[in-house]
Protein backbone atom coordinates (compact mmCIF):
# COMPACT_ATOMS: atom_id res chain seq x y z
CA UNK A 1 0.00 0.00 0.00
CA UNK A 2 1.18 3.32 -0.84
CA UNK A 3 1.11 6.87 0.68
CA UNK A 4 -1.84 7.64 -0.82
CA UNK A 5 -3.41 4.45 -0.47
CA UNK A 6 -2.97 4.29 3.30
CA UNK A 7 -4.49 8.74 3.58
CA UNK A 8 -7.26 7.09 1.43
CA UNK A 9 -8.24 4.50 3.92
CA UNK A 10 -7.42 5.76 7.09
CA UNK A 11 -9.60 9.28 6.13
CA UNK A 12 -12.59 7.02 4.59
CA UNK A 13 -11.92 4.94 7.85
CA UNK A 14 -12.05 7.77 10.31
CA UNK A 15 -15.18 9.23 8.27
CA UNK A 16 -17.58 5.87 9.06
CA UNK A 17 -16.24 5.61 12.32
CA UNK A 18 -17.33 9.49 13.52
CA UNK A 19 -20.54 8.67 11.56
CA UNK A 20 -21.23 5.43 13.67
CA UNK A 21 -20.06 7.50 17.16
CA UNK A 22 -22.31 10.55 15.71
CA UNK A 23 -25.30 8.16 15.02
CA UNK A 24 -24.95 7.05 18.92
CA UNK A 25 -24.74 10.57 20.14
CA UNK A 26 -21.36 10.17 21.45
CA UNK A 27 -20.12 13.24 19.57
CA UNK A 28 -17.13 14.35 21.46
CA UNK A 29 -15.37 10.74 20.03
CA UNK A 30 -17.29 11.73 16.41
CA UNK A 31 -15.68 15.36 16.29
CA UNK A 32 -12.40 13.53 17.07
CA UNK A 33 -12.80 10.97 14.21
CA UNK A 34 -14.14 13.59 11.89
CA UNK A 35 -11.11 15.89 12.85
CA UNK A 36 -8.73 12.95 12.08
CA UNK A 37 -10.34 12.49 8.97
CA UNK A 38 -9.84 15.77 7.41
CA UNK A 39 -6.15 15.59 8.41
CA UNK A 40 -6.13 12.76 6.49
CA UNK A 41 -7.81 13.98 3.77
CA UNK A 42 -6.03 17.37 3.93
CA UNK A 43 -2.31 15.36 3.66
CA UNK A 44 -3.74 13.39 0.77
CA UNK A 45 -4.39 16.95 -0.56
CA UNK A 46 -0.87 18.01 0.18
CA UNK A 47 0.25 14.85 -1.25
CA UNK A 48 -1.02 14.82 -4.78
CA UNK A 49 -0.07 18.73 -4.93
CA UNK A 50 3.68 18.68 -3.52
CA UNK A 51 4.69 14.67 -3.28
CA UNK A 52 5.08 14.96 -0.06
CA UNK A 53 3.15 14.49 3.48
CA UNK A 54 3.56 16.82 6.91
CA UNK A 55 5.22 14.16 9.61
CA UNK A 56 3.58 16.61 12.24
CA UNK A 57 1.01 18.91 12.97
CA UNK A 58 3.65 21.56 12.96
CA UNK A 59 4.55 21.07 10.03
CA UNK A 60 0.94 20.66 8.49
CA UNK A 61 0.18 23.80 9.72
CA UNK A 62 3.32 25.52 8.20
CA UNK A 63 2.98 23.88 4.91
CA UNK A 64 -0.82 24.69 4.26
CA UNK A 65 -0.43 28.34 5.51
CA UNK A 66 1.96 28.61 2.69
CA UNK A 67 0.30 26.91 0.04
CA UNK A 68 -2.98 26.18 0.64
CA UNK A 69 -4.40 28.43 2.63
CA UNK A 70 -8.30 27.38 2.12
CA UNK A 71 -6.72 23.79 3.97
CA UNK A 72 -5.44 25.09 6.38
CA UNK A 73 -8.19 27.80 7.62
CA UNK A 74 -10.14 24.37 8.03
CA UNK A 75 -7.18 22.83 9.58
CA UNK A 76 -6.62 25.96 12.12
CA UNK A 77 -10.65 26.19 12.64
CA UNK A 78 -11.35 23.05 14.02
CA UNK A 79 -8.06 22.04 15.37
CA UNK A 80 -9.01 23.60 18.70
CA UNK A 81 -11.89 21.11 18.94
CA UNK A 82 -10.01 18.47 18.59
CA UNK A 83 -7.00 19.28 21.21
CA UNK A 84 -9.80 20.54 23.57
CA UNK A 85 -12.08 17.16 23.49
CA UNK A 86 -10.67 15.40 26.38
CA UNK A 87 -12.20 18.21 28.57
CA UNK A 88 -15.31 19.79 26.76
CA UNK A 89 -18.71 18.19 25.99
CA UNK A 90 -18.71 18.17 22.24
CA UNK A 91 -22.67 18.73 20.52
CA UNK A 92 -24.51 17.68 17.20
CA UNK A 93 -24.08 21.01 15.59
CA UNK A 94 -19.84 21.05 15.97
CA UNK A 95 -20.08 17.45 14.89
CA UNK A 96 -21.94 18.55 12.00
CA UNK A 97 -19.12 21.25 11.37
CA UNK A 98 -16.45 19.09 11.25
CA UNK A 99 -17.65 16.55 9.42
CA UNK A 100 -18.72 19.08 6.81
CA UNK A 101 -14.95 19.78 6.54
CA UNK A 102 -13.94 16.47 6.49
CA UNK A 103 -16.32 16.08 2.95
CA UNK A 104 -15.04 19.43 1.67
CA UNK A 105 -11.31 18.07 1.72
CA UNK A 106 -12.63 14.10 0.59
CA UNK A 107 -14.15 16.10 -2.55
CA UNK A 108 -11.07 18.66 -3.32
CA UNK A 109 -8.92 14.92 -3.42
CA UNK A 110 -11.66 13.32 -4.94
CA UNK A 111 -12.00 10.68 -2.53
CA UNK A 112 -15.70 8.86 -2.81
CA UNK A 113 -16.79 8.89 0.71
CA UNK B 1 3.68 48.60 31.29
CA UNK B 2 2.96 47.11 27.52
CA UNK B 3 0.07 48.18 25.82
CA UNK B 4 -2.48 45.03 25.23
CA UNK B 5 -4.03 44.37 22.02
CA UNK B 6 -7.50 44.99 23.89
CA UNK B 7 -5.93 48.94 24.68
CA UNK B 8 -4.51 49.29 21.10
CA UNK B 9 -8.18 48.11 19.74
CA UNK B 10 -7.16 47.81 16.16
CA UNK B 11 -9.62 48.18 13.68
CA UNK B 12 -11.35 45.57 12.71
CA UNK B 13 -13.66 44.23 9.89
CA UNK B 14 -17.08 42.27 11.55
CA UNK B 15 -20.58 41.29 10.84
CA UNK B 16 -23.28 42.83 12.62
CA UNK B 17 -23.32 39.11 14.59
CA UNK B 18 -20.64 39.61 16.12
CA UNK B 19 -21.58 41.30 20.07
CA UNK B 20 -17.72 41.53 21.26
CA UNK B 21 -14.43 40.56 20.66
CA UNK B 22 -12.77 39.96 24.42
CA UNK B 23 -9.04 39.12 25.35
CA UNK B 24 -9.05 37.52 28.14
CA UNK B 25 -6.79 34.96 30.41
CA UNK B 26 -3.16 35.63 30.74
CA UNK B 27 -2.52 37.90 28.29
CA UNK B 28 -5.19 40.27 29.68
CA UNK B 29 -3.12 40.42 32.87
CA UNK B 30 -0.29 42.57 33.57
CA UNK B 31 3.07 41.34 34.89
CA UNK B 32 2.84 37.76 33.09
CA UNK B 33 4.02 36.54 30.07
CA UNK B 34 1.24 34.77 27.92
CA UNK B 35 2.89 32.02 25.31
CA UNK B 36 -0.82 33.34 23.32
CA UNK B 37 -3.49 35.13 23.25
CA UNK B 38 -7.30 33.79 24.36
CA UNK B 39 -9.71 35.70 22.59
CA UNK B 40 -13.38 34.93 22.67
CA UNK B 41 -15.91 36.55 19.97
CA UNK B 42 -19.63 36.34 21.13
CA UNK B 43 -22.11 36.32 18.79
CA UNK B 44 -25.56 36.78 18.38
CA UNK B 45 -28.05 33.32 18.09
CA UNK B 46 -26.28 32.23 14.89
CA UNK B 47 -25.26 28.81 13.32
CA UNK B 48 -21.88 27.12 14.96
CA UNK B 49 -20.95 27.05 11.14
CA UNK B 50 -21.58 30.47 10.89
CA UNK B 51 -19.62 31.71 13.87
CA UNK B 52 -16.80 29.35 13.39
CA UNK B 53 -16.22 30.80 9.70
CA UNK B 54 -16.46 34.53 10.86
CA UNK B 55 -14.49 33.84 13.95
CA UNK B 56 -11.51 32.48 11.69
CA UNK B 57 -11.66 35.50 9.47
CA UNK B 58 -11.11 37.97 12.66
CA UNK B 59 -8.25 35.93 13.92
CA UNK B 60 -6.57 36.32 10.73
CA UNK B 61 -6.97 39.83 10.89
CA UNK B 62 -6.05 40.00 15.11
CA UNK B 63 -2.83 37.96 13.99
CA UNK B 64 -1.63 40.70 11.96
CA UNK B 65 -1.80 42.82 15.68
CA UNK B 66 -0.08 40.52 17.69
CA UNK B 67 3.31 39.06 18.51
CA UNK B 68 2.07 36.03 20.08
CA UNK B 69 -0.33 33.37 18.36
CA UNK B 70 -3.73 34.17 18.80
CA UNK B 71 -6.63 31.39 20.27
CA UNK B 72 -9.76 31.93 19.56
CA UNK B 73 -13.11 30.70 20.74
CA UNK B 74 -16.70 31.73 19.67
CA UNK B 75 -19.53 31.76 21.50
CA UNK B 76 -23.67 33.07 22.03
CA UNK B 77 -24.54 34.01 24.99
CA UNK B 78 -26.22 30.95 25.86
CA UNK B 79 -22.97 28.64 25.17
CA UNK B 80 -21.08 31.45 27.23
CA UNK B 81 -22.57 30.96 29.95
CA UNK B 82 -23.53 26.71 29.52
CA UNK B 83 -22.13 25.29 32.34
CA UNK B 84 -19.64 23.34 30.04
CA UNK B 85 -17.69 26.43 29.14
CA UNK B 86 -15.32 26.18 31.67
CA UNK B 87 -13.51 29.63 30.59
CA UNK B 88 -17.13 31.46 31.08
CA UNK B 89 -15.84 33.64 34.95
CA UNK B 90 -12.57 34.11 33.05
CA UNK B 91 -14.01 35.75 29.99
CA UNK B 92 -16.41 37.57 32.37
CA UNK B 93 -14.25 38.42 34.85
CA UNK B 94 -11.04 39.36 33.33
CA UNK B 95 -11.76 39.69 29.81
CA UNK B 96 -11.23 42.89 27.69
CA UNK B 97 -13.27 44.15 24.95
CA UNK B 98 -11.23 44.63 22.05
CA UNK B 99 -14.07 46.66 20.18
CA UNK B 100 -14.93 48.62 23.35
CA UNK B 101 -11.30 48.77 25.08
CA UNK B 102 -12.98 48.60 28.29
CA UNK B 103 -14.15 45.53 30.87
CA UNK B 104 -16.29 43.14 28.98
CA UNK B 105 -18.41 42.96 32.25
CA UNK B 106 -19.49 46.64 31.40
CA UNK B 107 -21.29 45.25 28.74
CA UNK B 108 -23.47 44.07 31.27
CA UNK B 109 -23.47 47.13 33.57
CA UNK B 110 -21.37 44.91 35.84
CA UNK B 111 -18.47 45.96 37.40
CA UNK B 112 -15.26 43.34 38.39
CA UNK B 113 -13.15 43.74 41.01
CA UNK B 114 -10.43 41.69 43.33
CA UNK B 115 -10.38 42.44 46.84
CA UNK B 116 -7.36 41.41 48.85
CA UNK B 117 -8.06 41.44 52.45
CA UNK B 118 -4.16 40.84 54.35
CA UNK B 119 -3.17 40.88 57.65
CA UNK B 120 0.16 43.02 59.27
CA UNK B 121 -0.17 41.67 62.51
CA UNK B 122 2.69 39.63 62.44
CA UNK B 123 4.82 42.09 60.72
CA UNK B 124 7.86 43.91 62.33
CA UNK B 125 7.18 47.49 62.61
CA UNK B 126 9.91 48.43 60.15
CA UNK B 127 8.24 45.45 57.58
CA UNK B 128 4.90 47.15 58.38
CA UNK B 129 6.16 50.51 56.89
CA UNK B 130 7.74 49.03 54.34
CA UNK B 131 4.14 47.04 53.19
CA UNK B 132 2.70 50.99 53.50
CA UNK B 133 5.13 52.59 51.08
CA UNK B 134 4.82 49.74 48.67
CA UNK B 135 0.79 50.44 48.61
CA UNK B 136 0.84 54.30 49.23
CA UNK B 137 4.37 55.17 47.93
CA UNK B 138 7.40 57.52 49.52
CA UNK B 139 9.17 60.59 48.82
CA UNK B 140 7.49 61.67 45.70
CA UNK B 141 7.37 57.86 44.43
CA UNK B 142 3.99 56.51 43.57
CA UNK B 143 2.87 53.14 45.47
CA UNK B 144 1.07 50.64 43.70
CA UNK B 145 -2.44 51.96 44.87
CA UNK B 146 -2.07 54.87 42.66
CA UNK B 147 0.22 53.06 40.29
CA UNK B 148 -2.58 50.69 39.45
CA UNK B 149 -5.65 53.07 40.66
CA UNK B 150 -6.35 50.90 43.33
CA UNK B 151 -8.45 51.36 46.68
CA UNK B 152 -7.73 51.17 49.98
CA UNK B 153 -11.30 50.28 51.62
CA UNK B 154 -10.10 50.05 55.10
CA UNK B 155 -7.05 48.90 56.75
CA UNK B 156 -6.37 45.41 55.68
CA UNK B 157 -8.50 45.57 52.75
CA UNK B 158 -7.41 46.70 49.20
CA UNK B 159 -10.07 46.85 46.17
CA UNK B 160 -8.10 46.59 42.44
CA UNK B 161 -9.27 45.87 38.90
CA UNK B 162 -8.78 42.51 37.93
CA UNK B 163 -6.00 42.87 34.96
CA UNK B 164 -3.90 43.70 38.52
CA UNK B 165 -4.04 40.66 40.62
CA UNK B 166 -0.59 39.39 39.88
CA UNK B 167 0.92 42.65 40.16
CA UNK B 168 -0.28 43.30 44.12
CA UNK B 169 -0.19 39.49 44.80
CA UNK B 170 3.60 39.28 43.98
CA UNK B 171 4.18 42.09 45.88
CA UNK B 172 2.08 41.33 48.82
CA UNK B 173 4.04 37.74 49.01
CA UNK B 174 7.32 39.29 49.34
CA UNK B 175 5.89 40.31 52.85
CA UNK B 176 5.29 37.25 53.75
CA UNK B 177 1.80 38.05 55.24
CA UNK B 178 -1.32 36.46 55.20
CA UNK B 179 -3.73 37.49 52.76
CA UNK B 180 -6.81 36.12 50.90
CA UNK B 181 -8.28 37.38 47.97
CA UNK B 182 -11.84 37.65 47.06
CA UNK B 183 -13.15 37.96 43.23
CA UNK B 184 -16.31 40.21 43.32
CA UNK B 185 -18.64 41.45 40.59
CA UNK B 186 -20.45 44.78 41.52
CA UNK B 187 -24.13 45.73 39.86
Amino acid sequence: MNKEEILIKSGKEYFYSGNDEFSKGRYNSAVVLYFKSLVSFSDLYVLQKTGNTPSSHNERFKITKEKFSEVYNLLDKDFPFYQSSYVQIMGRELAEVIKDDAKTMAEKTKTGL
Amino acid sequence: MMQKLWQKRPKLAYSKDVLDIVQFGSSAEEGKNPNDLDIAVIFNKIPLKEQLNQAQEIKKQLETASEIPIHINSFDLYSLFDNSNFAKENILFYGKSIIYGDDFSKRFALSSKIQIYYSLEKLRKKDKIRFNYMLNGKGGEYGLLIKYAGELLKPGLIEIAPEFENIFVNAIKEFKVEFKIKRVIIA
